[in-house]
This record gives C-alpha cells, structure tokens and sequence, in this order.
C-alpha cells in the first residue's frame, strides 16, 4: 500500500504527476458576492499562495491552508468533509482553513476496504476503508512539520507539539504555521510512520462541523457533473429500445436531421444518438426521430410473470449463504413450523440528477467528466471502447446529485454509452439522460421473493430459523457479462468464486441453533439489475424482523422484550435496541397510536428503529414518530450521521409505500415522478436519532438507516390490526400516508 | 430573438420560442445553478422566481417569460430572505447531494418573503412540489421554523 510506504522527494514528485499536483500557485482574492458565505474563509488578497504537495492526498498552502483529495465520491452523504475531518485531525491543521476535493482516478486513491483494488463508493464502505490510512497520512506530514520546525529552530523535535495549523516550541513560546513550513518540508522525506492519536485527544473527529461544501450547495455555484460547459460542447440524447437489449434495425433520421440545432444522427448498438447544439433541440430531434427495432432477443420480463416464478422457486433449496446446526433434524422434532412468503418488486433510484457524461475524444485522447461511484471501472470501461490506454483518459470525478447505488456500476452503463456516442461524434459532447430516460434505463433494485419458517418445540421456542431469497443478483450478472471477464483478466485477476463474493447474509443473531439462510442468485443478462441503497437488506431484514414479530405473538410476548430476551451473543444490537426503545418510550404510545420496533447490524453499524402510528379505518397512516438508535462505531462528523439516518428514513418511507417498477411484456411502464411517487414534504415525519458513542472503528452510516423503517411500520400495522404485510409497497394494499404534520401552526 | 431580465441584467437570446427558460439559463446564459430534474414540473429542482413568485422554468417558454424579472439562486444572496435561508441552510447542514437546494431555497425564499411566520400546513403547502431524494425534509422544515422564529 503505497499509503504506508516512505515517499522520497522524487517519489512524490512522480506521484504528484499523477495527482495533477505538484507546486501550485493560486492567487488570492476576495468575492464580491455578499458575504453570506461561511465555509472556510477566503484568503486576503495579499499576494500569491504557493501550495506544497505533499504524497498523494494533500496540499498545504503557504496561507496554512489545508487541501485534502478524497478517494471517495461525494454523494451527499458527506464523505469529503468526513475524511478531511480524519486528516485534519491527525495533521492538527486549522479546521477553518481545510479544503477537499475529489482526487483522480489512480490506484493510491483506491479504497483499502476493496483490498486497494478500485475507487468505488459502494457498500458503506468509504469511512470504514479509508479512515485509518487517510489518519495516518495526517499524522505522518505532521510529524514531518515537527521535524523541519525543529530543524529550522535546531531544537529536539520531541520537545515540539502542535495546534491548529502551527508547530509550537512550549520552552521557547516560539511557533510557526504549517504554511511558513511548507516549502522547506519538500527537502525532507515524510516520515514512514508516526503515532496515532488515542480518541481521548480528538479535537475534530467526534465534533458536528458544518459540511465542507455547504456553502456551494445553496449558491447554486458546485458544478455537477450536468453542469459541465468545455468549449464547442454539443449535447447528444439516446433513443433506446423500448425493451431491454433491442437494438435499432431502419432508421429514419431526415426528420430528426431537419430540426434546428440538430447536427448529426448516429445509429449505434444501444440506440440511436441524436447530437446537437443544445439539450432542448437534441430532445425535439429525437421526438422526430422514425426507428424500427429489432426486438428478436429483446427482453420479455413481465412483472407479474417473473413474480410467480420466483414464488415456485422458493420451493427449491438455493445456495447455503449460512449453515448453523442443523436445521433438518430439528425441524422434524418441532411440535410446529409456521412459514411465510414475501415479495418485493422492481425499484429504481431516481436520483435528483439524471446520469449524464461529458466527453472530450478525438481518437487519440480523452477527457471525462462525470458524477459517478464506480470511476476506476467506468475508466477502464472508456478505455476498451475508445481504444485508449487509460494514461490517455483524464477522468473528472464530478460531485453526483444523488447516487444511491445508481452511480456505482460496476458494469459501467452510462459511461459505456456515453463512450460509444463520443466515439461516433469525435467533438466534445455531453450525453444527457432525461428522467423518462433515467427511469426507464433500468439497473433497478432487483424484485425479491422470500419465505421465512421457524419451528416451534414444545416450550414454543424457536429451535429452527430459515431464510430463502429468490432475487436477481449484481454479482451473478457481473459473472454473465463478458466484458467484466475482461476487465478483471486485464487487472491480472481471477473471479473468485461467486458464494465467496455476496454479502447476503442479513446478520440473524437472535438466540436459535439451528438456521439455514439459502438463496437463488438469478442472472438475468437481459434484465439489468443492479444494487440500491442498503441492497437486499431492505427485503431480507423486512421479511426477517416483522416475520419475527409474529413468531413473538404467539407466545403473546412483547416484541422488544422478544428480541431483547434472544440477543446474549449480540451486544452491540442490545444497547441500540435498547436505547431506541427508551427514547421512543416503548409500551406508551400516544392514545389510538401503536408501535413497532425492528433491529439490524451490518456494515459494522447496528441500529434500532421505532416507529409509532396511528392507522384509520380506511387504511390511511400517519407516523407520529420515529425513533432510531444507530451505533456506528466512532462517528467521525455526528451530526451527519443523523442527517443519513433522516435521509435513510425518508427514502426507505418511499420505497415502503410507493417504490414500483413494473414490467409488462418486458416494457417499464413507469416514466417519472409522477407515476414513481417518492416521498415529499408533506409525508415528512418526525423523526428522532440517538448516537451511541462508541470509540470502535467506524461503521458505515448512509444505508443502515434503510431496512429497519419497513418492518417497524409494519410491525406497529400488525400491532394496531392484525393484518400482516407480505409484500409492498404498502400501496399496492391499499395503505396510504396521511399529511405528517396536519395540526396548523406549532413548532415541529 | 427573445430579451429577457435575469437578476437585473438584460441578456438577449437567439432560441425557439418553445425553449423552456431553464435551458435559456442554463445553456444559453451559462446560469446552471437552477437543476434539470424532471422536465415537467414535478420536481422542483429548478425553480426560479419570476417578479418574485416561484415558477418551475422547465416548463416555462422563454417566450412567456417576456418582461418579468428573472431570478435565480445565483442572485438570491442580494434578497435579504434569501440570504437568511442560505445561512441557515448552512448552518443546519441542510444539504446532503445539494442538486435539489437550489429550487428549495428559491421556494423557501418566495415562501418566507409572503409569510414570515409560516404554520407546519403553510410549509407542506409551499414546499411539497419540491422533491429531496435525500430525504432533507426534517432539516428544511427545522430551518424554516428557525428563520420565522428568528423573524427574517
């Protein structure tokens, strides 16, 4: 890992190549704009600040600025301010004075938690990778401050400390800012390792500091991926087929071609792509566009027809993910086996962003811009398309509006496109998708069915526990596709084995012996699914904690007391369990209302989420409350933590009462945010959110918040009615949200 | 040939009639802080005021736009209000992705310069058509009752 190595002068120079960086010189100057600005303070305009660069990850500058590039891509969880936090920490810089930015697409910048293999921003897994090698870059340019301070000062250096930016001698109250440092610290190499610090002395980490790109996120000046402008840009939109796999057969482009501002119509293996000077001629082009498809090895998937066969397919076993005991045996001792099925359908993201990609190819270079998760894949993506050795592609990661698993494609979809369309184009070109485009383009959350049983014995506890998903998996569809084979061969790899590579395990921990956890990865190469926000956790934790709940009615116990009375090898689970019930008041809820409770750990994170509601006779809901608990390890900025639990709670709330995709003879038949409904404010709830705090390593916090939100609403309908939920959305059984907030007036 | 006030400035564009005024602003006059998020009024994402009152500009023809005075969040920190919901934006770290933010602080702006003290229903009222996928509701609605409270 190179983050670990000693990096030499010359080292760093090579790198900084790499890292586009090297000596920069920016000039200072103020705004004019009114100052309502308060992220880090611009400089005075009193010459030129010269910034050092030092390793791979950061910049100082000679005003003692702190500049930070970020592996991981901003998604609006908070991941450039979280890891310049752990930097900065590690460093001592000046909080006010630190900068972060996305970093090139280059294996230093690769996430540790992906074995250093790729950029990737999947899996909850930015903090949990990257923490402790970015707090050890910190730590080491600190100590190589201490020591040209002591150098400069001919003093020992273990006598030296530093604060906020300066290395200060307490014998002789002399100090000097990291910025005055700088550039004599270029003659030196970094040290190889330095001293961590113990949590007891954080100053920055465990603190709630406002988002570093707050400010530019409500001036409307943060350049998204869609927002990029390169000189003589032309706009390019795809017609696609209206199945999946289609392919245009006769085109007719003349009356495409005849609409102003169209330039150029290319028929390509995805469709047909229509260039022009901007986005609305190019959408009216398309409109003009006459296209015959063939659709001989197009898609048939039908919602209704797939949903059945995935319900005959639970009566087959899967493959084992988890075998403890034996379940066979005690399953024929049981005095009773109770067994239900669930299903869940087709989701897509429908990010605020529609996917877009900037290309900039003239056949023997490019340049790429786009807001994505997935960079060092979409690179090596654009490179077997163009022809291109990737020294050739400089590749922007851009800040994404909104991503949720979307923008994370290993397969490298939108880019791919885009690649194909610049390809034909060969001018600087920015491929748009409209939202009819984005939601129809599938890599949806793929449909679920799921049957849980647990026997009972004759002291009515639970002696087996099974669990069998039937779902469309990201990785079985990675091992179908032939240019993933390439790619991995390319990187000198092999597949491993698929069993080996899932992470479907929903973390069960209740006390029982005997569980069998099986599923059915099915690869549907026409059909793209891909992963969304907390993955199948969504459907697994749903089916398992509110099948849970009715195994705990029988007994007629109470259901936090139910879990809380099986959790002795689950700690963790415990507290948070605990603490969400305590600060959700569990057994009081208000008059009318009723409660539920669900429970989950993953991600190296455990939460507890209570939800408290009233239903009407008419099945329409309204929340009055929602209360989680999440334990996340160290948590590094708190108050985004909190603010990731609310973002999960709001997003789970639609996929719970609304989220659909359907299929009808292989055609989506959803468009935009009319017919696919997400949540907006009216739907809002209150919500609560307890941190426990914990000095452990940090857990992964932007989809913990997600599948615990089903099965508690649904457990406090089951607690108000009797009604059990086995499928949704909530919808589709005639359930309805009634406005959140409907007294007028009132402090929420 | 269509001449059109934006945030004080007279700018003229050479576009079709029926080019929406968000694609005017963004393309044409390089203003791309107000958001492509549905093209048809469902989202929000690209809200604008015109003489003051909010309109969704993706489906506004820039040849309805004639005389009223355009203005987007680039120009918002000039209004006070709208400097206010900025500032209070960031300091309850309001934004997660920030696309939509630009269309929910130009309705949170026209919101509270009609209604300095909005009731729970006035916000769900004002801010409804405005879609967060992340979910920032609980922190739009907090910063609005801060900035009545507050008194803007």
């Amino acid at each position: 890992m190179s983050a670990e190595s000693s990096l030499s002068r010359r080292h760093f120079l090579r790198l900084s190549i790499i890292a586009g960086g090297g000596l920069l010189v920016a000039c200072g100057g103020s705004s004019s704009k009114p100052s309502n600005n308060l992220s880090p303070s611009e400089p005075e305009d009193n010459g030129p600040i010269v910034e050092q660069q030092f390793g791979d990850f950061l910049k100082i500058g000679s005003d003692n600025s702190l500049t930070v590039f970020v592996g991981a891509t901003e998604i609006g969880q908070g991941i450039l301010t979280g890891i310049a936090m752990a930097v900065a920490e590690e460093l001592d810089a000046d909080w006010s004075k630190v900068k972060a930015v996305h970093s090139p697409v280059a294996i230093e910048f690769n996430n540790p938690y992906f074995g250093s293999a790729m950029q990737s921003t999947v899996a909850s897994a930015s903090m949990r990778g990257y923490y402790k090698p970015q707090r050890q870059i910190g730590a080491r340019i600190r100590q190589l401050m201490i020591n040209t301070a002591a150098a400069r000062w001919q003093v020992d250096a273990a006598r030296l400390q530093t604060e906020a930016g300066y290395v200060i001698d307490p014998v002789t109250n002399r100090s000097i800012s990291y910025g005055e440092l700088s550039a004599d610290a270029q003659e030196s190499d970094i040290p190889a390792t330095a001293e961590l610090k113990s949590p007891e002395q954080y100053k920055i980490i465990g603190t709630s500091q406002q988002r570093l790109d707050a400010a530019s996120k409500v001036d409307g000046s943060l350049i998204y991926g869609i927002d990029v402008d390169i000189p003589d840009m032309l706009t390019a939109v795809i017609a696609r087929p209206p199945r999946f796999s289609g392919q245009p057969l006769i085109v007719d482009s003349n009356a495409a071609l005849a609409v102003p501002g169209v330039l150029e119509v290319h028929q390509l293996a995805i469709g047909v792509a229509v260039v022009a000077e901007d986005f609305w001629s190019a959408e009216k082009g398309r409109k003009a566009l006459e296209v015959t498809w063939n659709e001989l090895l197009a898609s048939r998937t039908d919602s209704e027809l797939q949903r059945s066969q995935y319900e005959l397919q639970l009566n087959l076993p899967g493959v084992p993910i988890r075998v403890d005991g034996a379940v066979v045996p005690a399953q024929l001792l049981a005095a009773e086996t109770v067994q239900a099925d669930y299903y869940f359908p087709f989701q897509a993201h429908a990010a605020m962003e529609p996917l877009n990609v900037v290309i900039d190819y003239d056949g023997s270079r490019a340049e790429i811009w786009t807001g994505t998760q997935s960079p060092t894949l979409d690179k090596l993506f654009a490179s077997l398309i163009l022809g291109l050795p990737p020294t050739q592609i400089n590749f922007h990661i851009m800040p994404c509006g909104g991503g949720f698993g979307r923008r994370g494609n290993w397969l490298g979809d939108f880019v791919r496109d885009a690649c194909q369309v610049a390809a034909a184009v060969r001018k600087p070109v920015k491929v748009m998708w409209s939202r009819e485009d984005d939601m129809k383009g599938g890599f949806y959350r793929p449909a679920a069915a799921v049957r849980m049983s647990a026997s009972l014995n004759t002291q009515g506890e639970i002696s087996a526990w099974t669990h069998r998903s039937v779902t469309q998996d990201m990785t079985a569809f990675l091992y179908g596709e032939k240019l993933f084979d390439e790619v991995v061969e390319l990187n000198g790899g092999t597949l491993p084995a698929l069993d080996k590579v899932t992470d479907f395990d929903s973390n069960f921990v209740y006390d029982v012996s005997n569980v069998l956890m099986d599923f059915h990865l099915v690869a549907n190469l026409q059909m793209p699914a891909l992963w969304m926000r907390s993955v199948n956790k969504y459907t697994d934790i749903f089916a398992q904690e509110t099948f849970l709940d009715v195994i705990a009615s029988r007994s007629g116990e109470d259901p936090y007391q139910f879990r809380r009375n099986r959790l002795s090898e689950a700690p963790r689970h415990l507290a948070v369990l605990n603490a969400a019930a305590t600060a959700a008041n569990w057994g009081q809820a208000r008059s009318g209302a009723t409660m539920g409770i669900a429970l989950m750990g993953h991600w190296n994170s455990f939460i507890a989420q209570v939800v408290e509601m009233s239903i009407s006779a008419d099945k329409e809901i309204t929340i009055h409350k929602i209360t989680s608990a999440i334990d996340c390890g160290t948590a590094v900025n708190p108050d985004l933590v909190i603010a990731q639990v609310e973002s999960a709670i709001v997003f789970a709330l639609s996929s719970i009462f609304y989220g659909e995709i359907t299929l009808d003879d292989g055609v989506v038949q959803q468009s935009n945010y009319d017919d696919y409904r997400v949540l907006r404010m009216f739907e809002s709830p209150e919500m609560e959110t307890i941190l426990i705090n914990s000095t452990e390593d940090p857990g992964g916090v932007g989809e913990i918040g997600v599948p615990c939100v089903g099965p508690a609403l649904a457990n406090a309908i089951y607690a108000a009615t009797g009604a059990t939920i086995r499928e949704l959305p909530l919808r589709n059984l005639g359930y309805s949200m009634a406005e959140q907030h409907p007294e007028a007036g009132g402090q929420s | 040939m269509y001449t059109l006030q934006v945030n004080g400035i007279s700018h003229t564009v050479d576009v079709p009639g029926d080019k929406p005024l968000l694609w005017v602003l963004r393309e044409n006059l390089k203003l791309t802080g107000s958001k492509y998020g549905c093209g048809q009024a469902l989202c929000g994402a690209c809200t604008v005021h015109l003489d003051g009152h909010p309109v969704r500009a993706c489906v506004t023809p820039i040849s309805a736009v004639g005389e009223q005075a355009v203005r987007t969040i680039e120009d918002i920190a000039y209004d006070a209000v709208g400097a206010k919901v900025q500032e209070t934006w960031q300091n309850l770290n309001v934004p997660q992705c920030g696309y939509c933010q630009s269309g929910q602080i130009m309705a949170a702006t026209a919101l509270l310069t009609d209604n300095p003290t909005p009731t729970d229903r006035d916000i769900d009222e004002a801010m409804s058509g405005n879609i967060c996928r992340c979910g920032t509701y609980p922190r739009i609605r907090r910063a609005i009752h801060k900035l009545a409270n507050g008194g803007v």
